[in-house]
């Protein structure tokens, strides 16, 4: 199957004639055969087939079989690589639109497989041209065309405008800790889908932040192309944003912030709370419900814990203003996953339900969240199984808890009463 | 995926069509394991809900001599699950039920489709401890555990999965459920089944729960890390332990080439100019675990140890532990294809087999570092090899022909814990000898008389 494969499986029973089976059916190539050329050779051989991604892989978890795991996954890539699968062959494609890209398997695996990097390759091949999905295909176009980004003129202006609605509340509240000033220029990214689908959650940055620039000219960052067969283009886009975006780029998008890194160079990229962090900003006021501190869970970005490493940050913000509560399950993958959710809904509801469980049996009141992928995907399942709980964007939280939402006695879920049906 | 007519269609017909699978990407997954160098394909995966659809199975495949090659998690080193002949692999992960953990009986019943993390987490919760820790615990099956007999860090106190298996259900390739064993500690009624499909590989009949035995947990672990001058001087170190009365839970061991490697991978801060790194660790009373630890670290002294330093925290402990951990990956790194192999000698023997493991890896001209457990001799020699090294592959064969000869004429064994397999099976006859071979073909056949259950491995 693969090049180190390919040496003749038999030798090892040469010696002996203890009977060792003969002549095993299936292709070997020979040694040194040149692949056809889709996968980086280097990425593609660092896996040793261990099998210690299995338990990792949420897709794994959901058919216990092999095709559906990382390992399994990287065996299909590479019987595609040497020939021994039809470039077309119908699992080649089941299986890579089916891989969420979650990138759990790289955290628990031994030999430092870039497993991301190998699927972006992956679906160059699988999705290229006309073979990419139809959805995939139109927000590709909506996003990277800086002309059909500006039709969302009227919510980009409302995502840079002055945080907040009124004025006075733009001046207040003054930071508890003053955060330290930056030494280079920081620059919001407001988000493709994002600015158009949250806009708060820029303007709550900029309350947060005020240190931040919010540049008018921003296109999207590339991470769309990238996950869905076109990283060419997901390059070339990331570094037109690096070239718009002066200084660090501070991101609230947990998947953008991997894919900005990977191309611009980590130094260049914060995600917000790795922001705070490290600029030692502690948030203000708490989080309240029914007058009492609110109980709230995180949804990791898998992107952001699994590509990039951070994971402590989002939780000790998220304690200064409400008790915070890990879900068993906060590092896995919510299903949202990109386009996932909306390219595989039934298998995107699949992945998130457990999780919906797990949310009811921990009782918060708030689901947080670092990306706004994630987001959408958490409100529209806590919706469907009418949950209490209410997702909502790290930045939002940490806004609501400087300053409850006008027009409410305490900044809880819901209109009045949160626990009504 | 729609299994089709034929072999696959009358699978279909037993476990219904969306649990077959013959499209090729799935027989390539299928077509190899944790081995480096083996694949072959299948002609069709199935994955039974119960053990009547395995019994369904076995009868088909028997009455139309179709091989079948039972597979948990596909973890193993042996090549046991590569289905050499083709035929059926019988996936068991859809058997994933924990069925039971008794405190009041100390043991725990489970499907075989069960991982063994799974299984330990839910015992931990009780206050239990199943003791059997193979490496690749998170991801194993406990069926595929038994069927090899899997050992792991603990095996010179705690003992390998053998000594925890009270009893099994298992499938015979007619079709027949046996329940061997059962919840008893003693139980002589019969021959020992239960032992002896502990380790058979999948090659006499398709387990398909298993019930084990349950320690109570120790209250406390602790952790210390020693260098020497050479591993013989470590070896020597572990014997003057073991003889002065302690039974170290944990007993591992790093050559130089793995410390360099490791230290270049992780850059844990180990020591550059020691020939081996010895890491202890002993569970149990508070009291206990600082007396075991401080005696042998007194005892590591008095054999030359150039420095011994026991972990103040937990946090420290796992730091030492990561330097055992990262051996394989730290290797993995200088050639994606290794070849790990777990030769065995008694302890005292240990320095000596290590070597004549470099003196083979010099004539060779390999790359072969050497880590493994020092409390029981079990050693894992791994070639690492660029993978378009082709010829490099066959030396590394001679080589390990060489090394499994040693260890025979040492008093050890081919294999400590990952299993015959394809990988040893052309070893088998120099460790057992002619006679033995023929007793376990006799054997073989009288549990699977048309030879369908997982051909040219153990028995074959």
């Amino acid at each position: 199957m693969t090049d180190h494969d390919s040496v003749d499986h038999s030798s090892p029973c040469g010696s002996s004639g203890a009977g060792c089976a003969g002549g095993a059916p299936g292709p070997a190539p020979a040694a040194g055969t040149p692949g056809l050329g889709i996968f980086d050779k280097e990425l593609l051989d660092r896996c040793i087939s261990c099998g210690f991604c299995l338990p990792s892989c949420p897709t794994y978890a959901l058919t216990g079989e092999e095709t559906s795991s990382p390992r399994g996954r990287i065996t299909l890539m590479r019987a595609l690589e040497t020939g021994d699968l039809a470039p077309d062959d119908p699992t080649l494609t089941e299986e890579s639109s089916f891989c969420l890209g979650c990138r759990a398997c790289e955290t628990v695996c031994p030999a430092g497989v870039e497993y991301g990097q190998l699927l972006e390759q992956w679906r160059d091949h699988q999705w290229g041209g006309r073979d990419r999905p139809w959805i995939a295909r139109v927000l590709m176009m909506l996003v990277s065309r800086p002309g059909l980004l500006r039709l969302q003129g009227l919510v980009r202006r409302h995502a840079r405008g002055p945080g907040g609605k009124a004025g006075p509340r733009d001046a207040t509240p003054a930071p508890s800790h003053p955060p330290k000033a930056p030494e280079q220029p920081v620059s919001l990214m407001l988000g493709c889908v994002e600015r158009g689908l949250y806009p708060q959650v820029s303007r709550a940055v900029r309350r947060l932040c005020p240190e931040v620039d919010v540049p008018a000219s921003q296109g999207c960052c590339g991470a769309l192309h990238a996950h869905n067969g076109d990283s060419a283009t997901g390059e070339k886009l990331a570094r037109t944003l690096g070239g718009q975006l002066p200084g660090t780029i501070l991101t609230t998008a947990g998947g953008c912030a991997a894919h900005l890194a990977h191309h611009l160079g980590r130094d260049r990229v914060r995600e917000l709370s790795e922001y705070l962090d490290e600029r030692e900003h502690r948030p203000a006021g708490q989080v309240t419900v029914d007058g009492r501190r609110a109980r709230a869970a995180l949804q990791d970005s898998c992107h952001l814990r699994n590509g990039l490493g951070v994971t402590r940050p989002p939780r000790e913000l998220i304690a200064e203003v409400a008790d915070y509560v890990e879900l068993p399950g906060a590092g896995q993958c919510c299903g949202a996953a990109g386009t996932y959710a909306l390219l595989r809904p039934a298998d995107s509801r699949k992945v998130l339900d457990p999780k919906l469980t797990e949310v009811e049996t921990a009782d918060v009141d708030y689901v947080v969240a670092l990306n706004p992928g994630c987001l959408r995907q958490l409100e529209q399942g806590l919706r469907r199984v009418r949950s209490r709980a209410r997702a909502i964007h790290l930045a939002e939280f940490l806004a609501l808890a400087a300053e409850p939402e006008p027009g409410r006695p305490d900044s809880g879920p819901g209109a009045a009463d949160p626990r009504e049906p | 995926m729609p299994a089709g007519t034929g072999l696959a269609g009358d699978l279909a017909s037993i476990v219904g069509k969306d649990h077959v699978r013959s499209d090729p990407g799935a027989l390539a997954a299928y077509a190899r394991d944790a081995t480096s160098l083996f694949h072959s394909r299948p002609q069709a995966v199935v994955l039974p809900g119960s053990t009547e659809e395995v019994a369904a199975v076995l009868r088909y495949a028997t009455a139309r001599g179709v091989p079948v090659v039972p597979r948990g998690a596909g973890s193993n080193l042996c090549a046991g699950t590569v289905p050499l002949t083709g035929g059926i692999v019988l996936v068991l992960t859809r058997l994933n039920q924990l069925l039971e953990v008794s405190s009041e009986e100390l043991l725990a019943r489970a499907q075989t489709g069960v991982s063994t993390a799974t299984l330990a987490d839910a015992a931990a919760e009780k206050g239990l401890l199943y003791a059997p820790d193979p490496g690749s615990r998170t991801v194993s099956t406990i069926g595929g555990n038994v069927a090899t007999c899997a050992g792991g860090l603990r095996g010179l106190k705690y003992g390998v999965t053998r000594n925890y298996v009270l009893g099994l259900e298992a499938v015979l390739p007619t079709g027949e459920v046996i329940r061997t064993g059962g919840r008893l500690w003693k139980d002589v009624a019969g021959y020992d089944l239960t032992r002896l499909l502990t380790g058979s590989e999948g090659t006499l009949a398709v387990i398909t729960e298993a019930t084990v035995a349950l320690l109570p947990a120790p209250a406390e672990t602790g952790t210390g890390v020693a260098y020497f001058d050479s591993l013989a001087a470590a070896s020597r170190a572990v014997a003057a332990v073991i003889a002065s009365g302690i039974v170290p839970a944990t007993l591992e061991f790093l050559d130089r080439k793995c410390i360099d490697a490791v230290e270049e991978f992780a850059g844990l801060g180990l020591r550059g100019d020691a020939g081996a790194l010895l890491l202890f660790g002993d569970d149990g009373s508070a009291a206990n675990v600082a007396g075991n630890l401080a005696g042998i670290g007194d005892v590591c002294h008095e054999n030359g140890a150039l420095e011994v330093t026991l972990a103040e925290s937990v946090a420290r402990a796992d730091a030492l532990l990561a330097a055992r951990r990262c051996s394989l990956p730290a290797l993995s790194r200088l050639g994606s294809l290794t070849i790990l192999e777990d030769a065995t000698v008694p302890r005292h023997r240990m320095a000596e087999m290590v070597d004549r493991i470099d003196a083979i890896a010099d004539r060779y001209d390999l790359r072969i570092a050497t880590f493994g457990h020092a409390g029981d001799g079990n050693l894992h020699p791994t070639c690492v090899l660029d993978p378009d090294d082709g010829e490099g592959a066959d030396r590394a064969h001679k080589a390990f022909a060489e090394i499994f000869a040693a260890a025979i004429r040492l008093d050890g064994t081919i294999t400590g814990e990952h299993g015959v397999g394809a990988a040893k099976l052309p070893y088998l006859a120099d460790r057992l000898g002619d006679d033995q071979v023929a007793l376990l073909r006799r054997i073989k056949k009288a549990f699977d008389p048309a030879g369908i259950l997982n051909p040219g491995k153990l028995g074959s």
